[in-house]
């Protein structure tokens, strides 16, 4: 089920295109990365879902919401550089943000102290915000999108400004959360993607080359290459490993041999048999699985 | 609900910024320095001495319709100042900084946003001018004379008028501009181009929001509300509406990030 569908997007800036027609479709409960290097269009994109931005052409469409409703009851969105009221307490700025998402104050007290709690900034609660830390300020800022409990919330580059600690934290956070929301999250961080989400988007130069489930995507831009690791001698198999059918190429690199096969069930089969029936001192035997750096470097390069 | 939400964090942003203590504070100070200049201004020749022999300089007298008169001309000049300068920032600042971006994408009503802010910067002045208004009246009624309370009540809220309409004037401008010191100069710039009109068209158009003053000077002198000052505050009024209305499309049109 789709909590958002996005068609023929498009934004220019004063005749140049930032964003040239975006069709994609965000499932409900999932971890969504909008994977692009920088200048790709992913915060334009964000910022047009989340209602800052109008776009050239195009529609976004929310499910849940019929047409008159303000689809700003249903998405929590978290700027690249959230900045907030300096001269607020961190406790003060969600009750305030609370209350403007139409929670009685009672109420928003409530999930303010739930949130401080959840993003690890509760003993900071009465510190003026102008204080706080970029991490903290970035809790902060998880905290104020979710504090409506939104069915979509939108992170740009939650992660890319904190250091290794404050990144962990946040991707743990992200985690947690995704039981709650669909997150549609962006990053020019190949790992960060890779680590946390379901489904990716892959946008360059304004357009969105691949989408999908992330396994998939590997799936369909595997390499069919093996890599195998012999104890002694491995340039002597090079000839023999050659001479199968299923085996294209083989090369050594860095002592690993590197075998480009055509077909994949057959070639493992054929050499693991010659292996064991000819004793070869195996160290290793792996099926290479793309990474999302190749299959990346694959998309973007054409 | 919002709306107060808004309006009471405004008003704790004015608190924490201590605008609460000094805006009041230049207010009183604008209102009272000129009928206490005058005033004082005869002994402090006086003591200070270096007049020639025998000069005589001749202080015209003032009567108290007139001692309070000069806190208005004042206001006027420095107070419309002060006033473009404690609301350059109130919706452009946002803006500029990015917290915008985090409010406006939670549902909030834009003519709630943009009238409560107004609401309390309106709120703030209205206090501080009050503030300096009845310093005022307790100056000149000590020092020039017996001032009636309807004359200076008559004045007191006709002048509020105009206030509402400047600070319209740089709300309006918010809405706009997306730096807080293009919001100043233009707020400003409009004031005085308002004003050289005024004083152009000084006898054709006695329903310009500039010539409330000149229209509360003849009340001073007559005791009486002329239909004139009705329509001038009639009309500022009306644009001060017109005004509110534009800033919520102006807002509405604006991309709120770049």
């Amino acid at each position: 089920m789709a909590v958002v569908e996005v068609r023929q997007l498009e934004k220019s800036f004063k005749g140049k295109e930032a964003v040239k027609g975006l069709d994609f479709e965000l499932q409900r409960g999932k971890v969504i990365a909008l994977l692009g290097p920088n200048g790709a269009g992913k915060t334009t994109t964000l910022r047009m879902l989340s209602g800052l931005l109008k776009p050239t052409k195009g529609t976004i469409r929310f499910s849940e919401t019929n047409e008159n409703e303000d689809i700003r009851n249903h998405i929590g969105f978290l700027p690249q550089y959230p900045s907030f009221h300096s001269w607020m307490t961190g406790k003060e700025f969600l009750i305030y943000v609370g209350q403007l998402a139409h929670l009685s104050k009672d109420e928003a007290q409530e999930r303010a102290n739930e949130l401080l709690e959840k993003v690890g900034i509760a003993n900071a609660a009465n510190q003026r915000i102008g204080k706080y830390s970029g991490g903290m300020k970035q809790r902060l800022g998880i905290a104020q999108a979710m504090i409506h409990q939104p069915q979509l919330l939108m992170l740009d580059e939650p992660v890319s400004s904190l250091d290794p600690i404050g990144r962990r934290e946040v991707l743990q956070l992200m985690e947690e959360l995704k039981e709650q929301t669909t997150i549609l999250f962006s990053t020019h961080i190949l790992g960060d993607a890779e680590e946390i989400c379901d489904d990716l988007l892959l946008m360059h130069n304004g357009k969105i080359l691949e989408s999908g489930p992330i396994k998939e995507l590997q799936i369909k831009h595997q390499t069919s290459l093996l890599e195998i690791i012999i104890e002694e001698n491995p340039e002597t198999y090079i000839d023999r490993l050659k001479a199968f059918e299923s085996i294209e190429d083989c090369k050594l690199e860095k002592g690993k041999l590197l075998v480009a096969v055509n077909d994949m069930d057959k070639a493992r089969t054929q050499i693991l048999q010659a292996a064991l029936q000819e004793k070869w001192p195996l160290i290793k035997f792996e099926l290479r699985r793309t990474t999302l750096e190749e299959m990346f470097m694959k998309v973007v390069s054409g | 609900m919002q709306w107060m939400t808004i309006f009471k964090k405004e008003l704790l942003g004015d608190w924490r910024s201590m605008k609460w203590i000094w805006v009041p504070l230049v207010f009183i100070l604008l209102c009272i320095m000129d009928p206490l200049m005058t005033y004082f201004m005869p002994r402090i020749l006086d003591s200070v001495g270096g007049m020639p022999e025998g000069a005589v300089i001749e202080f015209p007298e003032v009567p108290p319709t007139e001692a309070i008169m000069m806190s208005l001309t004042e206001l006027s000049m420095f107070g419309s100042l002060l006033i473009a300068a404690i609301t350059m920032s109130v919706i452009a600042g946002e803006r500029k900084s990015g917290v915008a971006e985090l409010i406006l994408v939670k549902p909030v009503n834009y003519f709630s946003y943009i009238t409560s802010k107004w609401a309390a910067k309106l709120f703030l002045i209205f206090i501080s001018y009050s503030l300096g208004m009845l310093a005022s009246w307790y100056y000149v009624d000590l020092l020039f004379g017996g001032l009636s309370a309807e004359r200076f009540f008559g004045l007191f809220i006709f002048y509020f008028i105009w206030l509402i309409f400047t600070v319209t004037v740089a709300i309006f401008y918010n809405t706009i501009f997306k730096r807080p010191g293009i919001v100043l100069a233009a707020s400003v710039g409009t004031y005085i181009a308002l004003s050289i009109l005024a004083q152009v068209f000084a006898n054709r158009s006695p329903w310009f929001p500039n010539n409330i003053s000149s229209h509360i000077r003849s009340l001073m002198a007559s005791g009486e509300v002329s239909s004139d000052l009705w329509i001038a505050a009639g009309v500022t009024v009306g644009i001060s509406i017109i005004l509110l209305i534009a800033s919520n499309f102006s807002l509405r049109k604006a991309e709120l990030a770049e």
